[in-house]
């Protein structure tokens, strides 16, 4: 399990800053009153902090002393470590960091140039802040392994489809034979699966992530519960018999109020009672990332849990919704895992020819896995893409750090001749210097993680409109900030030490003389010319991003869905999950429902469907299409379809083409279809399609109609063929209702759930929302993408700007006397500005073009994000450089006007 | 009162408050208390400094304890006044109270008027 204690780098330096005799006792204390400021269920991010404070701050020196001394007085006195006590003076920490002198005169200096150290301070902070609050999403999301004990015996097991995808879930009943079946290969194989479930809270029922397990997953993850017991093994023997459960940790704190007596208690989750056995151990959330699950039911409670009538999943071989983790037995390979697993799935497909044929169980490490292969592979590009971006960030940051340090050094290197002139030494020296940076780096470490705190507190404030609450377990991470830190430190020092080193060469006269300041340096290419360069380079590259993405967003938006986007809301019931509705009585709550919404005078039209176009869910059906060939083996089709009632087409105001559309008196005849344009498109182009019959599977379907196409899975798809089915012909599942009237959307919606409320007070929502609502499901992605980017890309920006202030001001600043005679020799202030901007603008210049070139090498990585433009989109290309030497002129303006307002007289005198 | 006896402000408190936790005094418990009591927030190493001279002169000793897990295992160092401690602490007072004695009368006329 990972450590509950303070951060370990922290102890590790602690034990080196303290005095043997008196080191267990002080750490002990502040590891005590670190885990008193650690609430459960919360971040430990500032507690962190506290304890890095308290070990920075530490006295050192005078714990040093004080043992030293009463050891000397006191020669009993009991030491833990004696072979320590040899070690007193080698607190290295204290000897370059924390000596008193160096920190008052690096405070001094600091204080000093309030302008400089603000701004070293903001880059800093706004690298370390961005980077830290995106490295701890992405490591929630993608890298953080679950916690559980020795992770690297633990393997994925999945269940091939009829397709040959390799990472399917598997069947409950293949899971039973597995367990004992591989024994010697396996220690140990869990099943589980997720599901949502109905849980009571104030002002209605909620609906709560849950997992049901099997009842040896705690013991084989390794998962210790933080009260109560895990799953008896006879609690997950028999179907349906034993409802018990156990709780995630935060439904326990958030819900129960972390009451130690809720074990023995009993839960309602959806319609059934359960009794409370156990809380799970904190930092397990479930054995799904992204989804933190609430309750934990055994699995043998399946068909209680989903609730669907005569559905038997149990023990229906061909119904396939788990997924397995299996435990390696020592010494076993995954390859050997993997042999074993075929030859398994051979004797399971010789056995049940007609569900398993085909069907391979393959393993995979579970350190190669985050999420599932699939979503993986579509999160890790974004992933990289969205960590690229920050990198960028803190390398112009970091840029802008190392340019101030050296202008600061190169400031300094008169007075550091002075100095050496009279005596001191470099050692002393550098180290003045090194506290410097080290002061700079923890203000901005500490403001940078404010800024990761508050940005990560904004992208999740940013909830994919999801059904349920998609709780990402997001901690900011101490290793990543204190890497960021240290990279940043590190340019820091670098670019600081360097010229200091140079600085403190004994050959001092030329420094002294004054050549040096003014003579040297006027190079076209110096160090921090070349910096900015780079930062307007940078910056380029991620403006063009953000302009790319912006641009998409604007395109997706316009795109035309082919349904009516006007005010309308949807409405979810949950019927399936409850538990208790039969077929019959879902067809009568449901006419029910409809006749009351329609004789509400807000409401005009309603209509109900199984899925909704740009919804989140997918569902397609396999249809044998004659004439028509396949390149799969069974010669069938997999189509998106929908099942809709007869006034899906008028409500939805989607047209119907040829044909008629559904009729309710068709409910009960022969089973029929409507099929869109695309459709006929791509399977009978040319033809009337209108009255052919299709086959799905043993059934004959008639098509009665085309509808015109709509936007299915995605706005930026071509025209998918799209299959809708008769609903009343089918079971009512999943049925979403759709209202529309004369009022606004949100009118709407609330005339729906007061509607629903009459029609049973105890129906669960499972979704309800807007038409807009709706569509930004899709619009997602994209929307965040150009929010974070615009966001990142004017950071940048931002700090480019500063760099070219900077840069600007400090050649005028070098250059006063020079101006001052050109001034006094008749130059006007225009000339003066316009010779100091354009010192800065070729540098912006050389940048953009430096930008252009990586920017079109970059781009086309983004050609998969993006909706309705291509990666050289024009209109970005054009903006960005507008916009960016805007703001680069304003920049550099600011400074050399300053310069050109400085009176020649007293420019001539300044030095 | 010798160079060696000399009680300082904090080292005055830091006994006393001590003397007052008897069986509980540690460290810890020692800042809290301090906190509490005297409204002063010290910091670790200056109780754990303060302690170490009060022992060195003789008024304190102190002992290792049993470690316990809150603490990750690290134990704490119990402290109890000495007899000479006693003895300092109580001369302390002795000379607070006399000179209070002289003012008491002053200072709540002070207080009314």
């Amino acid at each position: 399990m990972p450590e509950s204690g303070p951060p370990r780098l922290a102890s590790w330096v602690l034990e080196r800053r303290l005095p043997a005799e008196i080191g267990e006792a002080v750490s002990g204390d502040l590891e005590h009153e670190y885990r008193r400021r650690t609430v459960p269920g919360r971040a430990r991010l500032l507690a962190d902090l506290w304890f890095w404070a308290q070990v920075i701050a530490l006295r050192s020196g005078s714990l040093r002393r004080a043992a030293r001394r009463l050891s000397a007085a006191r020669p009993s006195y009991e030491r833990n470590h004696p072979g320590r006590a040899a070690r007193v003076d080698s607190d290295l920490w204290s000897k370059i960091l924390m000596n008193p002198h160096d920190l008052k005169y690096a405070f001094r200096r600091l204080i000093r140039t309030p302008g400089f150290t603000a701004v070293a301070v903001l880059s800093l902070a706004l690298g370390i802040g961005a980077n830290t609050a995106m490295f701890s999403v992405v490591n929630a999301v993608l890298l953080r392994g679950l916690p559980v004990s020795n992770p690297s015996e633990l393997v994925e097991v999945y269940t091939s489809d009829s397709d040959g995808y390799v990472y399917a879930t598997s069947s409950l009943p293949d899971y039973l034979d597995l367990k004992p079946g591989l024994d010697g290969i396996f220690n140990g194989v869990v099943g589980t699966r997720n599901f949502i479930t109905r849980v009571e809270a104030e002002g209605g029922d909620e609906l709560v992530m849950g997992e049901l397990v099997s009842g040896d997953y705690f013991e084989v993850l390794g998962v210790p519960m933080a009260l109560g017991r895990g799953f008896l093994s006879e609690e997950d023997a028999t179907p349906g018999t034993h409802p018990v459960v156990i709780l995630g940790h935060a439904e326990w704190v958030t819900r129960y109020g972390s009451d130690p007596g809720v074990i023995g208690r009993t839960v309602r989750l959806s319609q059934l009672l359960y009794t409370v056995v156990g809380v799970a151990h904190e930092d397990f959330t479930g054995s799904m990332p992204v989804l933190v699950a609430g309750y934990y039911v055994p699995l043998m409670m399946t068909d209680v849990v989903m609730g669907r009538d005569s559905n038997g999943q149990i023990e229906r071989r061909s119904s396939r919704s788990m997924f397995m983790k299996a435990r390696l037995a020592p010494g076993i390979s995954v390859e050997q895992a993997n042999a074993a697993l075929a030859a398994f799935s051979n004797a399971l497909a010789e056995e049940y020819p007609e569900s398993n044929e085909n069907r391979v169980m393959t393993a995979m490490p579970r350190g190669d896995v985050s999420i599932h292969p699939f979503v993986d592979r579509v999160l890790t590009p974004v992933a990289g893409l969205l960590l690229g971006v920050v990198g960028l960030v803190l390398l112009i940051a970091c840029a802008n750090l190392a340019s101030f340090l050296l202008a600061r050094a190169e400031d300094r290197r008169k007075e550091i001749a002075v100095r050496l002139a009279l005596g001191a030494g470099r050692w002393t020296l550098i180290r003045q210097l090194l506290t410097e940076t080290m002061m700079l780096a923890l203000m901005g470490g500490v403001a940078g993680l404010w800024i990761a705190n508050w940005t990560v507190e904004l992208m999740m404030a940013f909830q994919p409109p999801l059904p349920v609450p998609v709780d990402f377990d997001v901690s900011l991470d101490a290793n990543v900030l204190m890497f960021t830190l240290g990279v940043s430190t590190l340019a820091g020092l670098m670019f600081g030490l360097a010229p200091a080193l140079q600085a403190t060469n004994p050959d001092v006269a030329p420094t002294l003389k004054g050549d040096a300041g003014r003579t040297g340096k006027r190079g076209r290419f110096n160090l921090r010319n070349i910096l900015v360069i780079a930062q307007v380079g940078f910056s380029f590259v991620l403006l063009i991003g953000a302009g790319l993405f912006v641009r998409s967003l604007q395109k997706a938006q316009q795109i035309d869905p082919g349904f009516d986007t006007g005010p309308a809301a949807m409405i979810w019931p949950d019927t399936d999950l409850s538990g208790g509705m039969g077929e019959d009585e879902r067809r009568l709550f449901f006419a029910a429902f409809e006749e009351r919404l329609l004789a509400d005078p807000a409401i005009d039209r309603v209509t109900m469907a199984d899925r909704l176009p740009l919804g989140a869910a997918i569902q397609t059906n396999s249809f044998i299409l004659p004439g028509v060939p396949s390149d799969t083996p069974d010669g069938d089709h997999d189509i998106d379809v929908a099942t809709v009632t007869p006034s899906y087409f008028e409500t939805m105001g989607v047209a119907i083409v040829r044909g008629e559309p559904f009729d309710a008196a068709t409910v009960e005849g022969e089973p029929v279809i409507i099929v869109s344009e695309a459709f006929v498109s791509r399977y009978y182009p040319g033809e009337n399609v209108v009255g052919r019959t299709i086959d799905r599977g043993e059934q004959s379907v008639r098509i009665v109609g085309v509808a015109s196409d709509t936007k299915v899975r995605t706005l930026g798809e071509a025209p998918r063929p799209y299959v809708y089915d008769l609903q009343g012909q089918g079971e009512f599942i999943g049925m979403q209702v759709v209202v529309k009237g004369s009022g606004t959307s949100a009118e709407l919606l609330s005339a729906a759930r007061r509607v629903l409320r009459e029609v049973d007070p105890n129906m669960a929502v499972i979704e309800a929302k807007t038409m807009n609502e709706h569509l930004s499901l899709l619009l997602f992605p994209p929307r965040m993408a150009a929010l974070l980017l615009t966001v990142f890309g004017g950071l940048a920006l931002l700090l480019a700007a500063i760099g070219i202030y900077g840069v600007v001001s400090y050649a005028v600043s070098k250059r006063t006397r020079e101006l001052g005679i050109r001034m006094s020799l008749g130059a006007s202030a225009n000339d003066v500005v316009q010779m100091a901007i354009g010192g800065g603008m070729r540098l912006v210049v050389i940048g953009a073009l430096v930008g252009l070139v990586l920017a079109a090498g970059v781009t086309w990585a983004l050609s998969g994000f993006l909706y309705g433009i291509g990666p050289n989109d024009i209109v970005t290309f054009v903006t960005i450089p507008v916009l960016l030497s805007g703001v680069a002129l304003v920049a550099a303006w600011v400074p050399a006007r300053r310069a050109s307002l400085v009176d020649p007289v007293r420019a001539l005198r300044s030095e | 009162m010798g160079k060696g006896s000399h009680l300082g402000d904090l080292e005055e408190l830091i006994l006393l408050t001590v003397l007052r936790l008897g069986e509980d005094a540690h460290g810890g418990r020692v800042r809290d208390e301090l906190k509490e009591l005297a409204g002063r927030s010290v910091s670790v190493s200056t109780v754990y400094v303060t302690l170490m001279r009060l022992e060195e002169k003789g008024y304190a000793r102190s002992w290792k304890g049993e470690p316990t897990s809150e603490r990750g295992g690290k134990a704490k160092r119990h402290y109890e006044v000495s007899p000479e401690g006693a003895e300092v602490l109580e001369a302390v007072r002795r000379v607070r109270d006399r000179i209070w004695q002289g003012i008491e009368a002053i200072s709540t006329e002070a207080a009314g008027a």
